[in-house]
């Protein structure tokens, strides 16, 4: 009985870098030791703190770093996605500054590629890159949290205008940045996500209020953006008017995929977390130990199924509702990692001095890893995405 | 980089599932329960009549010549109906460790190959009680320090009872005669604990595959308050973090089949590493899928314990998740390297 195809096997699969991506890795690792700014930046969430970031995204793009898998003409390298992940790698190495434009970057940039007009890519996409449009996002509504198709505001075109009323809210980055995207309902009559359209806007037009939000740690790291009889062109309606659920959706993949949390970021967590570990080993309970391992073997885990992941659509596959299992592992890894650094630190970890600036960044830290569950679709929100669209069950 | 299988290897997966689909249902599992007799020796010879059983073998050994990726993925599917028949374990405990062996031992071990029918036991102080000696050809037994090989007679022992109905196990009272080497021990045991981690991890994970597929089914069927249980989130999310478990061991087991495959320095952390997730993905299927199927699942009449019980079983030996802690533990400690963004690959 044979059932096996008879032929010699071609091993193509290799989980090793090849010499040029090593050479790349060098080029990226050269390049950050000579640009990485020479002192600490401020919290971009502060006025300074996010100017010096968008200063730092315009030095970025003068060596064409600003996203390595964009096209040349937008200021890419046209790369793939291992060569993306080797250089969030060596980003991470580094401790680079945050990516004050990554809703910009991450979020919209592969939207505008997938459904924007040659004359929007060209309008925004070098900006982006260049950090001269830093962007916030326009999702939340008071009343559409977790149910975003219950957006209210609206946008009625008129004359070639959209005129925009309502209010978005946990809007992050909203406080400075230069524009919004978000969805709006332009069929007034329409219902849940039938109706709404995905839809740019700047910042500055008249009859927008930013009201800032300050969060856990204090700063304005979100807002609330009222509209009062905006105006907006109508060319900066992106795809077609009542196709905004579809466009968002897409855009919600890459936030909760590999675009916006790649593995280096909760790697080097766990890297630094074992040092922490080791320096006061004589101080922690076997348990300790155990968390360690965990965050070794999860930020592992994590690592290995992106490349997988990115391997597979190299090859040709997509992957949908899959990015809801990896937006869970990572944020509960996350939290896990900063919840265990705190218990090493013990009565050190509350403190804010000049002596303690580790525990000072392990709690901000601490407190940012508590928002992974929550923004981009809550996980109990994944877990029915997962549910339905993985296992079949009912909704 | 390229973390893709090839369509060979994921050929060789889907045959290895259609087939067992066919030769190993539950009932075929139950009656061999029923039968004292979980060895099926029809469904064995029809496993080494494709070639399963020496699949990782030379092909001028009598083998198919299929890499440690393949056979892993095939593994996986063993898993996932629960075979009773120790096909993983003679995979790559035996054949694919072959060439360690010191000369003397290889030559007794490949005697056994004739056939392609035989099977030879492996017990090790991580795996003390062999499966199904009594079906066995020869047994391959690992002590602290050297490695044995016995044949029929050369040995006195007993059957013993496990858990697991479909494991007929063993224990060793006295070896009256071997053929015994020390020689190249340590690379040896080495290969055999991380090939023991290896194999129960998939098989583990093919287990828990099995069981949230089971569980989804039994949620879509059964009703109350007048609609499927999985329509009610507090269910959903129990299955929903099944899922995720299984997602991120599933890279791990790959990542270290290829370790093994590349000669990788560091494959004892890879297999230690899956077995470690395996272990905690399997742990929550068997906890959350028998609270899908509620009073239901603690039945002997439901199949989910078939791969339940088995489950139990393959988490502790070769290592439970604490002793792969231990293991993981001990590599990171010595090299603070191994450790962050640069050593994944």
């Amino acid at each position: 009985m044979h059932l096996w195809k008879k032929e010699t096997l071609t091993l193509t699969m290799k989980i090793n870098f090849t010499e040029e991506q090593n050479i790349f890795r060098k080029e990226i690792r050269s390049w950050l030791e000579l640009n990485l700014p020479k002192n600490k930046l401020q919290s971009l969430d502060t006025k300074e703190g996010f100017e010096q970031h968008r200063e730092w995204e315009k030095t970025l793009n003068s060596g064409n770093w600003s996203m390595v898998t964009w096209p040349k003409e937008y200021g890419g390298r046209a790369l793939n996605l291992i060569e993306w992940l080797i250089f969030e790698e060596e980003y991470y190495r580094a401790e680079a500054p945050t990516r004050v434009n990554q809703n910009g970057v991450f979020l919209l940039g592969p939207t505008l590629m997938e459904y924007g007009t040659d004359a929007q890519k060209n309008k925004f996409l070098n900006a982006m890159a260049a950090g001269d449009h830093v962007w916030a996002q326009g999702w939340s509504e008071p009343g559409a949290g977790s149910d975003m198709a219950a957006i209210r505001t609206t946008a009625v075109l008129e004359d070639g205008f959209f005129i925009i009323n309502g209010q978005k809210t946990w809007s992050s980055r909203a406080a400075y940045a230069d524009w919004t995207f978000g969805l709006f309902r332009t069929d007034l009559e329409s219902e849940r996500h039938h109706g709404l359209s995905f839809i740019l806007a700047p910042l500055d037009l008249p009859g927008i209020t930013v009201r800032p939000i300050p969060q856990l740690d204090g700063e304005p790291g979100f807002a609330e953006i009222y509209f009062d009889d905006v105006k907006v062109p109508v060319e900066n309606l992106i795809g077609g008017e009542g196709e905004g659920w579809k466009i968002a959706m897409a855009t919600a993949g890459f936030e909760r995929g590999l675009m916006l949390r790649s593995p280096a970021r909760f790697q080097q967590t766990a890297a630094k977390l074992l040092s922490l570990y080791l320096e006061n080993e004589s101080k922690c309970s076997p348990a300790i130990q155990a968390k360690i391992v965990d965050a070794w073997a999860q930020s592992e885990s994590y690592a290995l199924s992106i490349y997988h992941t990115a391997s597979k659509l190299m090859d040709g596959a997509s992957i949908g509702s899959e990015s809801s299992l990896g937006k869970i592992f990572w944020s509960e890894l996350d939290y896990m990692m900063h919840e265990t650094a705190l218990k090493i630190l013990g009565a050190n970890a509350e403190l804010d001095t000049e002596d303690h600036q580790d525990a000072a960044q392990w709690i901000k830290g601490f407190m940012f890893s508590y928002a992974g569950p929550i923004y981009a679709g809550t996980n109990e929100i994944q877990k029915n995405i997962i549910a339905e669209r993985l296992l079949g069950l009912p909704r | 980089m390229k973390f893709v299988f090839t369509e060979e290897q994921l050929q060789f997966q889907e045959t290895m599932k259609g087939f067992l689909a066919q030769e190993c249902s539950p009932d075929s599992i139950r009656l061999g329960w029923q039968e004292n007799k979980p060895f099926n020796t029809k469904r064995w010879e029809a496993i080494c009549d494709l070639g399963v059983l020496g699949a990782n073998l030379k092909e001028e050994d009598g083998g198919l010549g299929v890499d440690q990726i393949a056979l892993t993925l095939m593994v996986e599917e063993m898993g996932y109906v629960a075979l009773p028949e120790p096909i993983a374990e003679q995979n790559f405990l035996v054949n694919d460790i072959l060439k360690l062996f010191p000369e003397e031992l290889q030559e007794a071990i490949k005697s056994k190959f004739n056939s392609g029918m035989d099977y030879i036991a492996v017990a090790h102080p991580l795996n003390p009680h062999p499966l199904f000696l009594e079906d066995s050809k020869a047994l391959i037994m690992f002590d602290n320090t050297s490695c044995h090989f016995l044949e029929k007679g050369d040995y006195v022992s007993e059957d013993i009872k496990s858990n697991d109905p479909s494991r007929v196990l063993s224990r060793i009272h006295e070896v009256k005669s071997s053929i015994q080497s020390d020689q190249n021990f340590a690379h040896l045991n080495q290969a055999v604990v991380s090939r023991g981690a290896l194999q129960s991890a998939a098989l583990l994970i093919g287990l828990a595959q099995k069981m949230l597929d089971l569980s989804s089914a039994y949620v879509l069927d059964r009703k109350q308050f007048g609609k499927p249980i999985g329509s009610f989130q507090a269910v959903k999310h129990m299955l929903a973090d099944v899922a995720v478990a299984i997602e991120f061991a599933r890279p791990a087991i790959y990542r270290a089949s290829y370790s093994l495959f590349d000669n990788n320095s560091k494959s004892a952390l890879h297999c230690a590493h899956a077995k470690y997730m395996a272990v905690k993905a399997a742990e929550l299927a068997c906890k959350n899928s028998i609270q899908a199927h509620g009073a239901m699942g603690y039945t002997w009449e439901m199949d989910l314990h078939i791969y339940m019980r088995k489950a139990w079983s393959l988490m502790a030996c070769w290592g439970n998740d604490d002793q792969q802690q231990n293991t993981i533990f001990n590599t990171l400690r010595s090299s603070n390297d191994e450790i962050g963004v640069l050593y994944t690959f």
